[in-house]
């Protein structure tokens, strides 16, 4: 379960002397529950990625709290906020994020390196988590031999390997075309309401917003909006 | 992360940049290499020093030259000093021996030979190891001991040109034939009375033949006589130890026994670890001693002050090559950005990112001191053998027998991997920290 309370967040821009702060989010409170998928919409510059990146720990708030699971993270420090990420949160990108230099399997199996787990049982995981997105024969490609729908399902297969409980993806549609992003959001459904993983989704495609349970549009770093889904 | 893991990424990393990283290698081993024969030279000129030093000298002896007196000037070893070295901790004997003050003339038959004469205390110079080659110790007043090469330079009395071979012993067609053994010899004594030269003869009987000396440079031709053949003696002579008097000098007391002093005094320890603990106890009783174990100390010294020096001086090298690895490692986390942003984003820890750049860094320090080191082990050889050559061919002098120009002991590829080590870490560190501040926003964006 992911709870903001009171969130705002400002951007200092310009040289020293002559900088302008801009607010960015302006005291947000929602929560999202368990198994939920919580979809994100708001024009651009309207704080939804700022919102994304500041529940994700990349970016620290000016004010408020985020919990998550029970964890104050807005307090956590570097170390533990890594720690925080690794086990109990995924991420899908819009552009993907994966190593050029490394093929399809050591993409997937990073997080389980950086985790710990032993050679045997991370070929087995990475194996059968490929299989599971369709790209078991295409282990041993390197991100540029992909087509932009296989180089996410590689990227969703890195989020999933290490089963989290949440996964926030930040534009997953984005890069893709009609078709493949029709097989990629009824694969999130299939993950939400298979495993229960909760989804925190921003974006600004009305197809993607729909899959949500809840849906909170943000305008001007404020929330206008929010409603359930019909 | 396990380690394991960390070092199979930092390999491939390595061999994403294979010319940069090997170039960074090279510098290393290069700096690595100056520093190992650069501190060679001062190994190897220590040990050829160290190695001639023990090759003429007995490492367990220490020479006691007299005793500090109360105006600060020192006095001759007698009896009683004998008798207070002797109850020194872990000493195994104390030679003495007193020196005939005149040149001393042995014949037989038609042969003759000068030699130096002393009177030994034959106890204990078998303690400290004397042996004989043949024969046996001296049982009677007018029985002699003589050194190894005592018999091998009497030679003719006739005045011949070519006396002496090339190893310094007389030619044996020259030499006297016979077995020495229980052999009679003429000891001449001279002594200066009243404005005239005056001789006498003592006739000694030749029981024993030293041992060969263990160094191959040395000589022992000694004769080694009682105390009674050197009281008579001095009863001719008038004189301490058979002194010969000078024209206007007059006539000296003759010592008694127990008041004699002692020409030549040496302790030998019963190790070497024991000279040191011997010596500083004799200093505390105000003995003046001289051991090798002194000049050792000091001479080691002075090489190590050299080493220190010589490696400091290779350490600049070292540094030198450190700016290349700072440099490859700045642009590796600079390339590397969107990569470590990637994984820090995922949950990778700020500290395993850290120690996958000083894990690089290492790697490169380390690789190259080892090529460092096995190309400076082929330098110091190839040194080794070539300086003799080209100082015989520029000055066409011969190098000392024995003399090491370089040497690498265990101990310098350590010390230098060390270094090579330290300073590695130290000039990986700062991109190491500049890659755990990536911004992941920023890298995600490739702004960085």
């Amino acid at each position: 379960m992911i709870t903001i309370n009171n969130l705002s967040h400002e951007f200092v821009i310009g040289k020293k002397g002559r900088q302008t702060i801009i607010p960015v989010l302006k005291n947000i409170s929602f929560k999202v529950e368990k198994g939920e998928i919580m979809t994100i919409v708001g024009r651009s510059g309207s704080g939804k990625s700022t919102l994304l990146n500041l529940v994700s720990g990349f970016i620290r708030p000016k004010d408020g709290e985020i919990w998550i699971n029970g964890t104050k993270v807005s307090e956590l420090n570097e170390a533990k906020l890594a720690d925080f990420r690794i086990h109990h949160l995924g991420f899908i990108f819009q552009s993907f994020q994966l190593i050029p230099s490394m093929t399809a399997f050591q993409n997937v199996e990073l997080p389980l390196i950086l985790k710990g787990v032993s050679d045997r049982e991370r070929k087995q995981q990475t194996e059968e988590m490929l299989e599971r997105v369709g790209l078991l024969e295409y282990q041993d490609h390197y991100p540029s031999e992909l087509s932009g729908g296989q180089q996410q399902r590689v990227s969703i297969a890195r989020a999933l390997i290490v089963n989290p409980p949440i996964i926030l993806a930040d534009e997953p549609t984005g890069s893709l075309d009609s078709e493949t992003e029709e097989d990629l959001l009824q694969f999130i459904k299939e993950l939400n309401r298979d495993l229960g993983i909760t989804f925190l989704i921003i974006t600004h495609d009305d197809k993607v917003a729909e899959i949500g349970h809840r849906t909170i549009e943000l305008s001007d770093g404020k929330i206008v909006e929010e409603g359930v889904l019909v | 992360m396990k380690l394991r893991d960390q070092f199979r990424f930092v390999r491939q990393n390595m061999k994403k940049n294979k010319t940069r990283v090997f170039m960074t290698i090279l510098a290393t081993a290069m700096g690595c290499a100056f520093l190992i024969v650069l501190a060679s030279v001062g190994f190897g000129l220590q040990k050829s020093v160290v190695k001639e030093m023990l090759e003429q000298r007995i490492v367990t002896q220490i020479d006691v030259h007299g005793k500090e007196v109360k105006d600060g000037g020192f006095r001759p070893i007698n009896i009683k000093d004998i008798q207070v070295l002797e109850k020194v901790g872990k000493v195994k004997a104390v030679t003495r021996k007193i020196m005939l003050q005149q040149e001393s003339t042995y014949k037989i038959g038609n042969y003759q030979e000068g030699a130096e004469t002393y009177v030994s205390h034959f106890p204990s110079e078998v303690k400290a190891g004397f042996e004989l080659s043949e024969g046996r110790l001296p049982k009677t007043e007018n029985e002699v001991v003589v050194g190894y090469d005592f018999p091998l330079n009497l030679g003719t009395t006739d005045e011949v040109e070519d006396l002496y071979d090339n190893k310094g012993h007389v030619k044996k067609k020259y030499r006297y034939p016979e077995n020495l053994i229980d052999k009679k010899l003429d000891l001449t004594v001279k002594q200066l009375k009243n404005g005239k030269h005056v001789e006498k003869k003592l006739q000694l009987t030749v029981v024993g033949i030293g041992k060969k000396p263990t160094r191959e440079w040395m000589q022992d031709r000694s004769v080694f006589i009682s105390d009674q053949v050197l009281k008579e003696i001095e009863s001719f002579t008038g004189t301490p130890n058979g002194a010969i008097l000078g024209p206007d000098e007059p006539q000296q007391q003759n010592p008694e026994t127990n008041e004699r002093i002692y020409d030549e005094v040496k302790i030998y320890a019963k190790n070497m670890e024991a000279v040191q603990g011997i010596v500083d106890q004799l200093k505390d009783k105000n003995y003046a001693t001289y051991s090798v174990v002194n000049e050792l100390k000091e001479i080691n010294m002075v090489f190590t002050i050299a080493k220190a020096g010589l490696i400091f001086i290779g350490t600049i090298a070292i540094l030198i090559a450190s700016i290349g690895i700072y440099n490859t490692m700045t642009m590796a986390v600079t390339e590397r950005a969107p990569e470590i942003g990637i994984m820090k984003a995922i949950g990778a820890n700020p500290k395993t990112i850290k120690r996958i750049f000083l894990l690089e860094s290492s790697y490169i320090g380390l690789i190259g001191a080892v090529i460092g080191t096995i190309v400076s082990y082929g330098i110091s050889y190839a040194v080794n053998f070539s300086i003799p050559l080209i100082i015989k061919q520029a000055f066409g002098e011969e190098m000392p027998a024995g003399l090491t120009f370089s040497d690498i002991p265990l101990i310098l590829p350590i010390i230098c991997i060390v270094i090579c080590y330290v300073v590695t870490i130290i000039s990986g560190y700062r991109p190491a920290q500049r890659a755990v501040k990536v911004d992941v926003l920023k890298a995600l964006r490739r702004e960085v």
